[in-house]
């Protein structure tokens, strides 16, 4: 992330916080995605800090500001709590005390109602007594006649009911006085609730009073707490403030200073670039006016033009109207003309056909006659062909017989040339190593024959089978291609074009074992395709190799249809000459680019394609193929001759010295004979004369003799 | 010579700026929605004020021009000033007020006499300023706090009470509330009557002798003794929310008589019919009217499913325990909130049928049965249902006459239940073992915040220990409060209030 991405999400992070969704505007989407990724991020990370903060807040208040405000916050919380709940406490007994007052009321009044009732019932009962007594007594009363007792009754009925009066008088009375007592209990309690009510507001008063007073109190120390506090944090502050201004003064200082210097160097360019602003206007205007100038000219020029141009097409639109009409004329006389072309071209159709028949005719007796030569010749060659061979055995042998001879005679020589350099020279001797003693056979720079080749390839692919360590070494194939890659292809060949071979010799091939029948086939198709030595060979085979990698189509379908055909035997094939075509591609000036199949049904096109290649190349080949059959024979005096000079000249001279020196030493040694024979001669002589002398001195002679000779001369003891 | 200076030195410049910024406004208005009669009048002055206006301009930097000897600080007043004040004058014929523009109307409230006829004004004005006055000229003591904080409904809901209150049926033309109806119907949420006149009984000459005097009065109690009735009146009110009535005289002084304070049948069904058709109503009271069982059953069977309903109020009556019953039956058919039976004559029965009501209540916040008679059977109901209920928070049971079983229960109720705040048992009999028992009961809540145990008969230590429980818990709730938001004012102080507010 470049901080100036980041920066541009912060911005709009900032313009679109309100809107939620996908409001972030930008063409990138991923621009856009990473934007929404940062903003759930910072969103997070806020809240994450705030939930923090908070925390950290509550316990930086509970830690710091526990100092001065919160502890006097909080000391004053607890005195105004204390103070309220004790106030209302205290206006509220009243309440409860008159509660309670009421309670007592209520059940003495209860008391005092059921008192009172039960005395009301108990004087109904009574009076009513007394009622019905008075009442049974005007029943007697009705029945008296005689004045006087009725007025007794009547006197006594009415004292009875002025009791009964009196009674219910007095309860009356008891009752009212009941009620008085009531009426100034209620004034009593009046009275009593007033005061209440009174002292009720007295300490509500009261209460108002110490609460605001408290509170006032309160409030002013907590003011005066946060005062000092307030004072710390400004005076801090301040100091903060300063220093920030001070070092923002000097930044702004600073960049003041920058941006005059920059405005300086904007100016400079500023006046640098108008004044060749101004240059450069100058000269593109002289410029362009000189362009309009000629712009101007050229239009004058093309209108002449344009004038002439009308005028001369005019005048050739009058020719061609003319001609136009001549044309017409003249397309009639064509048209009749046509038409006794028409009748000429029939005519001439007829005797073609006529001619066409002739033609065939001698043409099949010329095939005839061709075929017929074409035999001869064939038998001409083949006879030529077996006498050649002929030749050639006998000269192979001549030259082998020859050669033989040669070679004694040199071995000979040499023989010879050892001794005496061993024997009378005494020095040591190397054999003279030359190339044409090791020649057997003719000299010839002849090529392998294709069936030649064929039969080492062939013979090499089965070695192969075998051990396959040697098959690079064997054949000088690289060239271009591994002799695998040119079995297979040879292989391929031999399968795909057996038209070429006559049907004859496939019946005689049938029999014959695999190897073999191959052999026989290429031949046949070699000798066919007019392939006759190894170059023609590797032509096909390259041919075959680059063909199939110019001209293949796009290989999917062509292994397709391969492997159709021939599915294992196809796939090995591939992997082989892939691998063995990698070994051969450096040496390659164009390699295939890619090592393909040749799809059998292509083998045809690519011969073709060959022989029509090879066509050209073998006509000037033939004179010189004949030539190569009279072989050059200037080799053959050389090494003759080479064979013939096989002592240098130096030796024979040397030779020739040693002759007349040994000559000389020969006589030497003959005289030296003679004298040893003449010594023999003396010496037995001597011998005889010994003998003789022996006897005499042997004899009694001696002994008799004074002096004998013995003692007198040493006889030599022999 | 100082006086002189001063006093118009307050007014001169606020004038000056006054007069730069109504120049051109007098002339958008003059053209625009000027009356047609003052439209003479004010055309010309324009021109004529341009003069001054720009001297004054000049001048108004200075205070004193010593070298104009004939120079003042008295200017003229403005044409606006002049149009101002007529139409303060003519106010009461030609209200023009909306016309103008806000300044201007600024000014002309601010010198609108406060004893305008309501016709003019009621729906006209709305300015709070205004109705401020109106409020502080008609009663020395006002408390804006108690209607909303809204001058003009306080003057409306204090005038319309004040015509409730001296309402005379009978002689008095109903006519005179009707006609404020439609100038107060938007602006009356409360009415707040502590007095119902009965109708003047003309016909009977002061006779002397008790007997007869109570005799007739029996009589005339039975034809003519109704009270206003308030249907029409409430039909009218489309936002009235609350109802705070007595049915009683006030300052009778030696004229007391007992039918004074009759709350008869008539004025209890028009009463529930009312009550029943104002779906509006939140707050319902009716206190001090005598208001026997049958009453409490008429007007509660009205009040049943009562949409908006929140809170009862039927203290200081003389409602027993079959009322209670109805009183019981409401809180499981409706969505009452707070319910007050303060000083009544409800006894054990009606508090179990509270009771039973109370287990499953999910709504009431607040019941109020001080200074009944329930008693020991009627208090373990009641702290039985607070085993089960989730909602209630304040209860008040003082002089109950509640004794040491019902302390055992409650305090067996009080560990277990987290959701009472304040419990009041004052003046109970509750003795020195209850009183330990509520201890220990206490050690193990943390939720209570208020315990009124004063003059029931506990020990002091116990009474000293439990407040300082509670003293514990309340800090604890302060805590709580402050936690999760910031500086909150401590419930502590307001929680009693909290649920009738």
């Amino acid at each position: 992330m470049n901080p100036r991405g980041s920066l541009e999400v912060l911005e709009e992070k900032e313009d679109s916080a309100p809107i939620l969704g996908p409001s972030i505007h930008s063409d990138n989407p991923q621009e856009r995605i990473q934007a929404r990724r940062l903003r759930i991020a910072a969103r997070l990370e806020a809240r994450r800090r705030e939930a923090l903060g908070e925390y950290l807040d509550g316990k930086k208040e509970s830690e710091e500001d526990q100092s001065k405000s919160y502890k006097q916050k909080e000391e004053s919380r607890l005195k105004l709590a204390k103070l309220l709940l004790c106030g209302t406490e205290l206006v509220t007994n009243i309440q409860v005390a008159a509660d309670i007052r009421e309670i007592h009321r209520r059940v003495e009044e209860e008391e005092i109602k059921r008192q009172r009732l039960e005395k009301l019932e108990n004087e109904v009962k009574t009076s009513q007594d007394k009622f019905d007594e008075i009442t049974v007594k005007w029943e007697e009363g009705k029945q008296k006649r005689i004045p006087q007792e009725l007025w007794e009754m009547l006197n006594a009925q009415q004292v009875h009911c002025a009791g009964l009066i009196e009674d219910k008088n007095k309860l009356i009375n008891e009752l009212q006085q009941e009620l008085k007592t009531k009426d100034d209990q209620y004034v009593k309690d009046l009275k009593k609730q007033s005061d209440d009510i009174c002292l009720l507001l007295e300490r509500m008063e009261e209460q108002v009073k110490n609460v605001m007073k408290s509170f006032r109190q309160e409030l002013y120390h907590i003011e005066k707490a946060f005062e000092a506090e307030r004072q710390e944090l400004l005076t801090s502050n301040k100091k903060k403030w300063e220093r920030a201004l001070q070092a923002h003064n000097a930044r702004e200082l600073e960049y003041l200073m920058n941006r005059i210097k920059r405005v300086e160097d904007y100016e400079k360019q500023l006046n640098k670039q108008r004044i060749r602003d101004c240059e450069e206007y100058n000269s593109i205007k002289i410029k362009l006016e000189q362009d309009v100038q000629i712009l101007e000219q050229q239009l004058q020029q093309m209108k002449a033009t344009y004038q002439l141009n009308q005028e001369k097409l005019e005048y050739n639109f009058q020719v061609l109207k003319k001609r136009d009409a001549e044309s017409t004329v003249i397309k009639s006389q064509q048209k009749r003309k046509t038409n006794r072309l028409h009748d000429v071209l029939i005519n001439l159709r007829s005797k073609y056909n006529k001619q066409v028949k002739l033609f065939q005719e001698e043409n099949r007796s010329l095939t005839s006659d061709y075929k017929r030569l074409v035999t001869q010749f064939k038998e001409l060659q083949k006879a030529m062909r077996h006498f050649a061979l002929i030749d050639d055995k006998q000269f192979r042998e001549i030259w082998l017989m020859n050669e033989e001879e040669a070679k004694d005679l040199i071995s000979r020589a040499f023989d010879v040339d050892r001794i005496i350099h061993m024997q009378h020279l005494g020095l040591p001797w190397t054999a003279p190593d030359f190339w044409f003693l090791r020649n057997v056979g003719p000299i010839s720079q002849q090529q392998k024959s294709a069936t030649h080749i064929l039969e080492e390839v062939l013979m090499q692919a089965e070695e192969e089978g075998a051990e396959e360590s040697e098959s690079e070494s064997y054949l000088d194939l690289p060239k271009q291609v591994s002799a695998k890659t040119t079995r297979k292809i040879l292989m391929l060949l031999c399968d795909e074009s057996g038209f070429l071979i006559e049907k004859k010799l496939l019946g005689l091939l049938l029999p014959l074992e695999k190897d073999e029948c191959y052999m026989l086939r290429l031949d046949a198709i070699f000798s066919a395709l007019g392939i006759e030595n190894e170059d023609d060979l590797y032509k096909l085979v390259n041919f075959f190799l680059k063909y199939q990698a110019h001209h293949l189509p796009p290989p999917q379908e062509q292994t397709s249809l391969v492997s159709a055909l021939e599915p294992v035997e196809q796939l090995v094939l591939q992997g082989e000459k892939s691998g063995s075509l990698a070994e051969g591609e450096p040496q390659e000036q164009k390699p295939p680019p890619s090592p393909r199949l040749i799809h059998p049904n292509d083998v045809l096109k690519i011969l073709e394609a060959f022989v029509m290649g090879l066509r050209k190349p073998r006509d000037f080949q033939v004179p010189v193929k004949l030539l190569k059959v009279v072989r050059d024979d200037s080799k053959d005096s050389e090494y003759w001759k080479a064979l013939s000079t096989v002592i240098p000249s130096t030796k024979q001279n040397l030779w020739d010295a040693l002759y007349t020196a040994l000559e000389k030493y020969h006589l030497v040694l003959t005289q030296r004979a003679e004298l040893l024979v003449e010594n023999q001669c003396l010496e037995q002589q001597n011998t005889e004369l010994q003998q003789l002398l022996q006897q005499y001195l042997d004899s009694r002679i001696n002994s008799e003799l004074q002096a004998p000779p013995t003692q007198v001369f040493r006889v030599p003891t022999k | 010579m100082q006086e002189t200076l001063t006093t118009p030195s307050l007014s001169g410049p606020s004038q000056s700026s006054i007069s730069t910024q109504d120049r051109s406004s007098t002339a958008g208005q003059t053209s625009s929605t000027g009356p047609p009669p003052s439209k003479p009048s004010t055309i010309p002055p324009p021109v004529k004020s341009k003069g001054p206006s720009s001297r004054a301009g000049v001048r108004r930097m200075r205070r004193i021009i010593a070298e104009d000897v004939e120079w003042s600080l008295a200017i003229v007043p403005l044409l606006t000033e002049l149009c101002i004040q007529h139409i303060v004058k003519n106010f009461q014929n030609n209200p023009i007020l909306k016309q103008l523009l806000p300044e201007h109307q600024k000014k002309v409230l601010n010198n609108l006499p406060p004893n305008l006829p309501l016709t003019v004004t009621a729906n006209l004005i709305d300015d709070e300023n205004y109705w401020r006055r109106c409020c502080l000229q008609r009663w020395p003591v006002c408390h804006v706090d108690k209607h909303g904080g809204s001058w003009k409904r306080m003057f409306f809901e204090l005038h319309l009470g004040n015509l409730l209150k001296h309402f005379i049926p009978s002689s008095t033309d109903p006519a005179v509330i009707l006609n404020l109806l439609p100038l107060c119907r938007n602006y009356v949420r409360t009415i707040r009557v502590d007095q119902f006149l009965p109708p003047v009984q003309l016909l009977p000459p002061p006779q002397s002798g008790d007997l007869s005097d109570s005799g007739s009065e029996g009589e005339m109690e039975e034809l003519a003794t109704d009270h206003y009735q308030l249907g029409d009146l409430v039909a009218g009110l489309s936002r009235l929310e609350e109802l705070d009535l007595v049915y009683g005289v006030k300052d009778c002084g030696m004229n007391f008589k007992w039918n004074l304070f009759l709350f008869t049948y008539r004025d209890c069904h028009s009463l529930a019919a009312t009550v029943k058709a104002c779906h509006t109503l939140k707050i319902f009271r009716l206190t001090r009217s005598k208001v026997d069982d049958d009453k409490a059953r008429i007007l509660i069977r009205s009040l049943l499913d009562h949409p908006a309903l929140e809170e009862l109020d039927l203290s200081h009556n003389l409602i027993g325990d079959r009322g209670a019953r109805a009183a019981a039956k409401l809180l499981s058919h409706s969505r009452l909130r707070v319910l007050n039976l303060a000083n009544n004559q409800v006894r054990a029965l009606g508090a179990q049928s509270l009771a039973h009501a109370l287990a499953h209540n999910t709504n009431l916040i607040s019941l109020n049965l001080r200074l009944n008679c329930v008693e020991d059977e009627g208090g373990q109901a009641l702290t039985h249902a607070l085993q089960t209920n989730k909602c209630l928070t304040t209860l008040h049971l003082g002089g109950n006459e509640l004794s040491e079983p019902t302390a055992t229960l409650l305090s067996q109720v009080l560990s277990i239940n987290t959701t009472l705040t304040s419990i009041n048992l004052s003046c109970n009999h509750i003795g020195l073992d209850g009183g330990k028992q509520l201890l220990e009961g206490m050690s193990d809540n943390k939720t209570l915040l208020e315990f009124d145990l004063r003059l029931s008969d506990i020990a002091q230590e116990s009474e000293y220990l439990i407040s300082q429980a509670l003293c514990a818990n309340r800090e604890a709730a302060l805590q709580r409060a402050l936690n999760p938001t910031h500086f909150m004012s401590p419930i502590t102080a307001k929680g009693p209030e909290n649920p009738v507010g």
